[in-house]
């Protein structure tokens, strides 16, 4: 996929989402008092919105498609090389939504140390002395942070089902 | 009165709590600086869920002190390995660098050190004279003015934060529409919630912050998996004194330069949109030009120090004078001190420096504290702030997610601004990868609910859209948005198109009209001077592009595009 396409399907995308927040506005209820109603706001950056996806998707149907912009990396072509290429951010965003469903289970405390030991493996190796160390940064770094959020901000971290109190 | 709001001022920031507190913000703000790809602006924002169980004063006091020492960070790891830490300290690698390497790493150190303390003490002067006179001016501002304003300041984002404007304008537009999901201020009617309790809320914007800005940066960082494993930065000697007296010497021999770059960050920081990126280049490419011997730059001259981290550490007093005398952030990092103002329930407008001096005046004695506590700890920890450069990249990526994840959940203790923190860490990370700057998104989102109470009130008082083209200050930020709108073809252009020559006369002439026609209303013979002065200035660009025999050539400038 060469960078004019990739830009105009973005900008296809962008006006499609235009179109859909636009008819979602309408849901948007009128009271009959205030002067200036709720929906109003909202529909004037959707119409400016608008306009610029589809000046954006002018721009990029006119540029030249060999005069990608200097200092941009070349993308793989195919989806496996794309997920490659993206692997570390994938494990990141997976990872993270992993941390967010599991809070409930193991609270702040384990869950962020789990985390972070994980991500570290994932990033960096899991070798036995790698696992050794992620496993020590894992501890301090979440275990510090917890301590000075709860101790020190008196901020109440959601506890986990698994082990009470933590 | 005034001496009163000082004293009571400074009560709230010397206590040993918040000395101490600045003193880590400062050492954060040092490491933050030192580590490249670390932005400032990622040391500010994630300072912030740390801040909201101190009262105001304090946290601001810390947030300010990791601003100061974020600018001032990125000189070391520039001048030592060659790599900047920072933007901002761009244009300080090219003479830093090569005077390092020459064997006088001592005296290049110094002279970032002391050119940094010197720009951050003239800028915070300039805070304290400026920032209540500004703030004067804005209490003339009605509705359809402010409303102008942040039109005004998400323009000048979007130009100069990016290379293609229209992505700026898209992405400032998608700040502005993220603010309105929920219930909108003023009448409570739900806005965009598709039946969902937690859109019903709102996107939290700190956490909206956060997930675009570090979240998105992080992964930015880690994408390579080589460059993840790698140390930040392998090269360059860490065994280094610096030379204070040498350092002090020079720089005192070129006060000229110090005066006019610190002048130049300020005035840089005070226009929405330019930071500390652009100040250094600029600065750098002005004390080149004035230059008796301008061939020696890149060398390892103290001039191409002096001039960058003069600039770039008076770039936040700037900042923080529009930030405070108006209520609209200079840049992210000032969008986020505005985040925490509002955390705070302070509202920043042009009354708050007269409706909270104690607060406002508690924040410019933070701002010059913070410069001599960063003196002091530069010249002490040095070996220390090298040192976190040798972290690899993972394991700080990995960390700082943690700390996000925790530091997100104490903003509200709600579950749903994790999940906010992930969408908009996806979000940002996508709109990096198809080259869509975020300053603007940023500012959209801080700007927006502003941007929307004054363009209701404006039409709750008139429901003609006229007063926004009649009203001098509506018209006065009209018309420099438009500029400012076109300054990307202008900068593209300069130098090859004839129409280039006379951009700057014609905004000269066009911004002349408003500050005339607030002489004639108010009487106000300063504004008829300056508006007198802003055509004469076009008048006399435009006679020197005559005597030059419209040169393209003669006329091309350097490049003001954020980094």
């Amino acid at each position: 996929m060469n960078r004019m396409n990739r830009d105009a399907w973005l900008a296809v995308a962008l006006l499609l989402f235009t179109g859909f927040m636009l008819w979602a506005s309408f849901d948007i209820r009128e009271p009959d008092y205030g002067v200036l109603a709720p929906s109003v706001w909202p529909r004037i950056i959707l119409v400016i919105f608008g306009f610029l996806s589809a000046l954006y998707l002018m721009q990029s149907l006119r540029a030249d498609p060999e005069s990608a912009p200097e200092g941009e990396e070349e993308l793989p072509a195919s989806l496996m090389g794309y997920l490659v290429y993206w692997r570390n951010p994938i494990i990141c965003f997976g990872l993270f939504a992993a941390y967010l469903a599991l809070l409930p289970v193991l609270g702040m405390l384990l869950d962020g140390m789990a985390f972070v030991f994980v991500l570290l493996c994932a990033l960096g190796g899991w070798s036995l002395r790698d696992i050794a160390i992620h496993a020590a940064v894992a501890v301090i770094a979440v275990g510090g942070m917890w301590s000075v959020f709860t101790y020190g901000l008196r901020v109440l971290m959601p506890t986990g089902m698994l082990i009470p109190g933590l | 009165m005034i001496i009163e709001n000082i004293i009571l001022a400074f009560g709230e920031v010397l206590t040993i709590k918040t000395v101490l507190l600045m003193t880590l913000g400062v050492a954060g703000g040092l490491v933050a600086g030192a580590i490249p790809g670390f932005t400032i602006a990622m040391a500010v924002v994630l300072t912030l869920p740390f801040t909201f169980s101190m009262p105001p004063s304090q946290g601001l006091a810390t947030m300010v002190s990791v601003l100061v020492g974020g600018l001032s960070g990125g000189l070391m790891a520039g001048i030592l390995t060659g790599i900047p830490g920072t933007p901002s300290s761009v244009a300080t690698t090219f003479d830093g660098f090569p005077m390092a390497r020459k064997g006088k790493p001592g005296l290049a150190l110094g002279l970032g050190v002391w050119s940094s303390f010197s720009g951050g003490m003239i800028s915070a002067i300039l805070l304290v004279t400026l920032a209540p006179q500004l703030a004067r001016v804005g209490l003339e501002f009605q509705p359809w003015d402010y409303f102008m304003l942040v039109m005004f300041a998400l323009t000048i984002t979007a130009s100069l934060s990016g290379k293609n404007l229209v992505k700026g304008l898209i992405a400032g537009a998608l700040g502005l529409l993220v603010r309105t999901v929920g219930e909108d201020e003023a009448v409570g009617m739900a806005r965009f919630d598709f039946g969902s309790e937690m859109l019903l809320q709102g996107f939290d914007f700190i956490a909206v912050l956060i997930g675009l800005f570090a979240f998105s940066q992080l992964l930015n960082d880690v994408r390579d998996p080589a460059q993840a494993r790698k140390s930040l930065s392998e090269k360059g000697a860490i065994q280094a004194r610096i030379e204070h007296r040498a350092a002090i010497k020079e720089i005192a021999k070129r006060w000229t330069i110090v005066l006019r770059s610190a002048f130049i960050g300020t005035f840089t920081g005070i226009l929405p949109g330019a930071g500390g990126s652009v100040a250094n280049i600029l600065a750098y490419d002005q004390a080149k030009k004035a230059s008796k011997h301008p061939e020696k730059f890149g060398t390892g001259i103290p001039d191409g120090v002096i001039a960058p981290e003069t600039s770039n550490n008076a770039v936040e007093g700037g900042a923080l004078i529009t930030m405070m005398a108006l209520g609209i952030p200079g840049d992210v990092t000032t969008a986020v001190m505005l985040g925490a103002l509002l955390i705070h329930d302070v509202v920043p407008s042009p009354t708050f420096i007269a409706e909270e001096p104690v607060l406002a005046y508690s924040i410019f004695i933070a701002f010059f504290i913070a410069n001599f506590i960063m003196l002091f700890l530069q010249s002490g920890m040095l070996r220390v702030f090298i040192l976190v450069t040798r972290i690899r990249m993972y394991f700080l990526a990995a960390i700082i997610l943690g700390f996000c994840g925790m530091g997100v959940f104490a903003l509200n203790n709600v579950d749903s601004d994790l999940w906010t923190l992930l969408w908009f860490g996806i979000l940002g990370f996508l709109m990096r990868h198809f080259g869509f700057p975020l300053a603007p998104m940023i500012l959209g989102v801080v700007l927006g609910n502003i941007a929307e109470l004054n363009l209701a009130r404006a039409v709750a008082i008139d429901d003609s859209f006229m007063p926004f083209f009649t009203r001098p200050w509506s018209l006065f930020f009209l018309i420099v948005a438009v500029f400012s709108a076109a300054f990307p073809w202008f900068q593209n252009a300069r130098g090859k198109k004839m129409w280039t020559l006379f951009y700057l006369p014609v905004a000269c002439f066009a911004v002349a009209l408003p500050l005339a026609m607030m002489a004639l209303q108010h009487g106000s013979v300063p504004r008829g001077v300056i508006a007198v002065i802003v055509v004469a200035s076009g008048a006399y660009i435009l006679w020197q592009r005559w005597q030059s025999g419209w040169n393209l050539q003669a006329h091309a400038g350097p490049d003001l595009k954020e980094g």
